[in-house]
Formats: structure tokens, C-alpha cells, sequence
């Protein structure tokens, strides 16, 4: 048995390969469930189903879908950034920062769009530092972005439990509540979903849908996934090249970090590693399933957010939420991973 | 300080370094087959859920011991089998076998621990106490670093370290020099992957207990510790014995010291960093780089028809 390359892509392969590997995951996670833990099937499988249409997915799938472009622009390189997570979290410190410690809150618009601005800076910075080790020594960027995401969270927990630790807390190791003023508005009938999350979705796609389609750099980017060397030869700064496309996708996941503060969380609490959702590994997901079509993305992260909400509304026997939300997102990545190997190869039987 | 005080504090430490020794041995030796090894913490998460569980339900703490090891071979073999034999990104396999592993993890320990209570609850089962004695501490120490040094002697002075090396280094070569790339990776996940379950089960005679989320980002740890090291099996020693002395007296040394524990935290992560730096930039490169096909993928192209 061999594989051999097809001649062309598998027909529809890029929606196709997606579909079934979320269908085979989700049997496969339902089998694990009712194995392990004794969770009846029709349980599962009806948690899936209801979550796909439940509202709770909105605000889930507005953060992956800003996150999975983030990713996007940097496997479109082939630059592996697995730290959206540690570039969101530091996205939401810079934003914490603006609204807690300075005056700008007092000119709302003005400081919510500074705390985006300095959330994308920062997040942006941080992943370059990644680029920068990548461009110049050639470090892989796998394990730096992966560490970097502690270092991210252990820099953050050393905020909020010294410097800027809350006066009005109840005996919880937080910071202050942001001011009102600078909380994102929330849509009438939501109790989640704001308008300044659906702005910064919307204009994320578009922005970056362009920046890919029309624009040189955009252009380069994806050819420094494909063919580097005929960058190299066309003069291309590549060095420069890789830094961008990090920190750009660094600087996306930051502003997606600013929104869960200003949208969502309004404080940051103690330890971050047991308050974060981990959208930014969960993103992964979301820009692989994408085959990196950006068309694509809100479709993956419309079906991963459903798996997230799934997960947590099992409530099975004491089992918690993330446990087989992870179960969820283990079997579909891994199928995946796998099947996505032949829309561009086939088996085939040979005697040898 | 009195010698013997010394020694306690010392001794304190050996539940810490076996767990991060074993498991950055068994990662650093992985690793060394060219497969970029990102399971690490899912797969250390499983193997104390595993180990925990297997404890609980047979009643023997050794039959945990297997256990945990048999499954996070099992993963192990798992993502070197998919990342060789199919031209996959070993960085999503590897990620997704760790969410596996902490799903898994949380199935696995939830139910066993609710087993444990019930038995407890009812009188018919003995407590555990964890050994703290001495000898059982110097052992926790002598045992790993024993490991460690016969790791370093298969690395180095066996036919196998030299396939290993050579499988990481240029897997299209070793496979010109008659060298069966997935053969010897499954072998490497095996005995790799079999230390990371030991060092699962080490853990849990630091922690006594499961809980959920017991373990995570402790993986990591010993991903550090061994690219700290530069996955050199005697290296490893010093790094693993210096984290682990941090991660006892993260508490301690915030008293003393007044050394946040989130610093100490994160000292592991940012030498580990330093360290690739180093192993990069300077002429330690020569004898502590990574392997040069670490993570890219392995695959013969079959002419198309």
C-alpha cells in the first residue's frame, strides 16, 4: 500500500475532507464518551445537534473566527504561530492597562480604540520576538510561540497578583472592574454579543481578505508558504517577510485579546491559565479546518464553537465541561490531520 | 545551615526531579527520531490519569506505574506511526493527541476518583501514604539518574542511538543506508514515551492525589527542561534538578527571597528559550543543535500515474 500523489486536487476535496472528519470525529469522541464515562450516545450526539443552533455559540464563534484569521495569515506562510494564546492574553493586558491605569476613559471612544491599537502593538510585538529568532537563527517558531504562551501568563498573573491587583475585589485575586464607559455596548436582546466585536470581526475578515488578495505583501506571504527560494531570487527581504507576517498575526489575536476584555471579561483574574477559554489553541483548529481558505473560516469556527458549547453543556457525572470539550476537539483535529492527506494523494494497492 | 538541614531540603526535591527527569529524558530521547514531540503535556496529563486510575482500581500503585506507561506509549507510537507514514504536519498531530490526552485524562480521572471515594467511603480500602522516607527519597534520585546514564550510553555507544541520530538528522539518508525510518521512530516513541509515563506516575507521588487538571502544563515543564538541556541525557540532570528545586520552593523562596512565584514560574521557559538561542547561535551548536529534520516531514514521493 502506497500513497501516491494525485494528478489534481480531490474534487470539492476542500469541503468534503473538512465534513467527514468532523463527522467521523464527533462518532469517534461519542464512542470515547459512552466507553469511559457512560454517557448515553442519543445524550451526545443531541448536545451536538442543539448546540449548532444554540445562541450561545455567537460570542465563542466571533472570537475563533478573529483568532483563526490571526493563524491564517501566518500558515498561509508556513510560519507555525501555535501562541495566538499568550498574543491574545497580552492583547488583553495592553487593554487592562489603558482602561484601568490612565486618564483616557474619560474620552470613551478615544480609549477603546487605543486599547485595541496598543492590545495589537503589544500582541504584535510579541509574536515578532518569535519571527525575529525564526528570520535571523533560523529557530523553529513551534516550540518559541508554544513557550512564549507561559511566559505570556506567568508575565500577567505577576500584574494582577502584585501591581495591579483590584481594591474592590472581595477577597478574590483580581484587578478593578473597567470603567462602564469604556465596556463594549452590547446588541439589545444580548446578554454577550457587543457591537464592537461584531465591528472587529467584520473588519478583521475583510481587512486581511484584502491584505492577502490584493497587496504584495499579501502575495508574498503566500509564496513564502509555497516556494521561499523564488522569493529569495526576486529579492525579497524574506527576513523581513517572516517578522511581518508574525507579527501581523500576533497583532490580530492582541486586538481579539483587547475584545474579551472590553466585551466580555472586563477584569483579568487569577491565574490566567485557569480562566482562559484557550481560543488561541483552540483557533488551530478553526485556521486548519479552513485548508486556509479565509471564505472558510467563519464556517470552521462556526463548527468548533459548536463542539466548545457541546462539550460544556454535557454535564455528565461529574465530569466538567472542558474535558470533553478537549475530547471533542482531540478526535476531529486528529482526524482531520490525517484524512486532509489525501486531497492531494490517493492509496494505492501494489505488489511488491 | 547544618549539613543535615541541607540534605532534608535536598531530599525534598527527589518527587519533583524524577517526574521532570524522566519525562525530559524520554522527550529529549523522542525527539532525537526527528519527531517534534508537541503530545508531551497532553500525553503526561493522561498517563497521571491513567496511572492514578489503574492505582485505584487494582489497588497496587505498580500496576499504576504500568499503566500509565503502556498508555502514553500507545500515544506515543501513535504520533511517530501518522507523522512518518503520512506526509502530516507533526506539529497538528501532535497538538491534537494533546487535547486527546487531556480529554481523556478528565474522563479517566473523574470516574476513578469517584471509585476511590465510594471505596474509601465503605472502609474496604487501605490508605496510601507516599514514601517520604530517606532511602525511598535517594532512591528517587539515584533510580532516574541510573536511567539517564544508560540513555546517554544507548544514545551514544549503540547501533540504535546511532539509527536514532541518524533517522532525526537525514531520514532520506538513513533510508539510502538501509535504516527503516518508521521502524526505528516507533521504537524511539516506544522507549521515549514509556520514561514520559514513568514520569507521569512520578508525579503523582509529588502531588499524593488526582484532581482535575492535575498535571497540566507540567508536560511543558519537562519540554523546557529537556531543550534547556539541548536533550543531551546528562545535561538534562542539571536542568531538570534546577527546575524541579524552583517548582518545590516556588513558595519558600517568595519568603525569603521575596522572588514572586510567577517569576519562578517562568525561569524555566525563558532559559529554555535562551538556550535554543544559544545551541544556535554559538559553537555549542556543534554538539547541542536540534536535530536538523526535527518536525519537517518524512515522506518518499511515489511517481504519479
Amino acid at each position: 500500500m502506497v500513497l501516491v500523489k494525485r494528478i489534481k486536487p480531490l474534487p470539492l476535496g476542500g469541503i468534503l475532507i473538512p465534513l467527514l472528519s468532523i463527522v467521523i470525529g464527533i462518532l469517534i469522541s461519542t464512542i470515547i464518551l459512552y466507553v469511559i464515562v457512560g454517557a448515553s450516545p442519543i445524550i451526545t450526539l443531541s448536545c451536538v445537534v442543539s448546540s449548532l443552533i444554540s445562541p450561545e455559540i455567537v460570542l465563542t464563534f466571533l472570537f475563533l473566527t478573529i483568532l483563526g484569521v490571526a493563524l491564517l495569515v501566518a500558515f498561509s506562510g508556513s510560519i507555525w504561530n501555535i501562541g495566538a494564546e499568550g498574543q491574545l492574553w497580552l492583547g488583553t493586558a495592553a487593554a487592562a492597562y489603558v482602561a484601568l491605569f490612565t486618564t483616557l476613559p474619560q474620552a470613551p471612544i478615544v480609549a477603546k480604540i487605543v486599547m485595541v491599537l496598543l492590545a495589537m502593538v503589544l500582541g504584535g510585538a510579541w509574536a515578532a520576538v518569535a519571527g525575529i529568532l525564526r528570520a535571523y537563527l533560523n529557530i523553529d517558531e513551534v516550540p518559541v510561540t508554544l513557550i512564549m504562551n507561559y511566559i505570556a501568563y506567568y508575565v500577567i498573573n505577576y500584574l494582577v497578583r502584585g501591581p495591579w491587583l483590584g481594591k474592590e475585589t472581595w477577597g478574590y485575586i483580581r484587578t478593578d472592574m473597567i470603567p462602564d464607559q469604556v465596556k463594549f455596548v452590547l446588541i439589545p436582546g444580548s446578554t454577550t454579543i457587543t457591537y464592537e466585536v461584531l465591528i472587529l470581526a467584520v473588519l478583521t475578515i475583510a481587512l486581511t481578505y484584502f491584505m492577502l488578495k490584493y497587496t504584495a505583501l499579501g502575495l508574498r506571504i503566500r509564496i513564502l508558504g509555497s516556494n521561499p527560494d523564488a522569493l529569495k531570487a526576486a529579492g525579497v527581504n524574506v527576513r523581513a517577510l517572516i517578522i511581518t507576517a508574525l507579527a501581523i498575526s500576533g497583532a490580530i489575536a492582541g486586538a481579539m485579546g483587547a475584545a474579551q476584555l472590553a466585551g466580555y471579561l472586563h477584569r483579568i483574574s487569577y491565574p490566567i491559565e485557569s480562566h482562559t477559554a484557550n481560543y488561541g489553541y483552540t483557533a488551530i483548529l478553526v485556521a486548519w479546518l479552513s485548508m486556509l481558505d479565509i471564505r472558510a473560516i467563519p464556517i470552521a469556527a462556526y463548527i468548533v464553537s459548536a463542539l466548545y458549547q457541546a462539550g460544556i453543556s454535557m454535564q455528565i457525572a461529574g465530569v466538567s465541561g472542558a474535558s470533553a470539550t478537549y475530547v471533542f476537539i482531540g478526535t476531529v483535529l486528529l482526524t482531520f490531520t490525517v484524512l486532509r492527506v489525501f486531497s492531494e494523494y490517493t492509496i494505492k494497492i501494489v505488489r511488491r | 545551615m547544618r549539613s543535615i538541614e541541607v540534605i532534608s531540603y535536598i531530599l525534598t526535591v527527589a518527587p519533583a526531579f524524577m517526574a521532570y527527569y524522566l519525562a525530559s529524558l524520554g522527550q529529549g530521547f523522542f525527539e532525537k527520531s526527528g519527531v517534534l514531540n508537541l503530545a508531551i503535556d497532553g500525553v503526561f496529563v493522561l498517563g497521571i490519569a491513567v496511572g492514578y486510575a489503574a492505582g485505584v482500581y487494582s489497588g497496587n500503585p505498580w500496576v499504576g506505574l504500568l499503566a500509565a506507561m503502556a498508555a502514553a506509549v500507545l500515544f506515543g507510537m501513535m504520533l511517530a506511526y501518522v507523522t512518518t507514514k503520512f506526509p502530516i504536519s507533526h506539529g497538528a498531530a501532535g497538538l491534537s493527541i494533546m487535547f486527546l490526552g487531556y480529554g481523556l485524562a478528565g474522563l479517566i480521572g473523574v470516574t476513578a476518583r469517584s471509585t476511590y471515594n465510594r471505596l474509601v467511603a465503605s472502609g474496604i480500602y487501605p490508605q496510601y501514604t507516599l514514601p517520604t522516607s530517606p532511602t525511598a527519597r535517594i532512591l528517587m534520585f539515584v533510580i532516574p539518574v541510573l536511567v539517564g546514564i544508560l540513555f546517554y550510553l544507548i544514545e551514544t555507544r549503540t547501533k540504535l542511538g546511532a539509527a536514532i541520530r541518524a533517522v532525526g538528522e537525514n531520514p532520506h539518508a538513513a533510508t539510502a543506508l538501509g535504516v527503516d525510518v518508521i521502524k526505528i521512530r516507533l521504537i524511539a516513541a516506544l522507549i521515549g514515551y514509556s520514561l514520559i509515563g514513568a514520569g507521569s506516575m512520578g508525579f503523582l507521588t509529588w502531588i499524593a492525589t488526582w484532581s482535575e487538571g492535575a498535571g497540566v502544563n507540567h508536560g511543558w515543564i519537562a519540554y523546557a527542561i529537556s531543550l534547556a538541556a539541548g536533550r543531551h541525557p546528562i545535561l538534562t540532570i542539571g536542568t531538570a534538578g534546577a527546575f524541579a528545586a524552583l517548582a518545590t520552593y516556588m513558595f519558600a523562596l517568595q519568603a525569603a527571597y521575596n522572588l514572586s512565584p510567577e517569576i519562578a514560574k517562568m525561569i524555566p521557559f525563558i532559559v529554555a528559550i535562551g538556550a535554543m538561542v544559544a545551541f544556535m547561535a554559538t559553537p555549542l551548536r556543534k554538539k547541542l543543535a536540534p536535530p536538523l529534520s526535527l518536525g519537517k516531514r518524512f515522506f518518499k514521493e511515489e511517481r504519479t500515474v
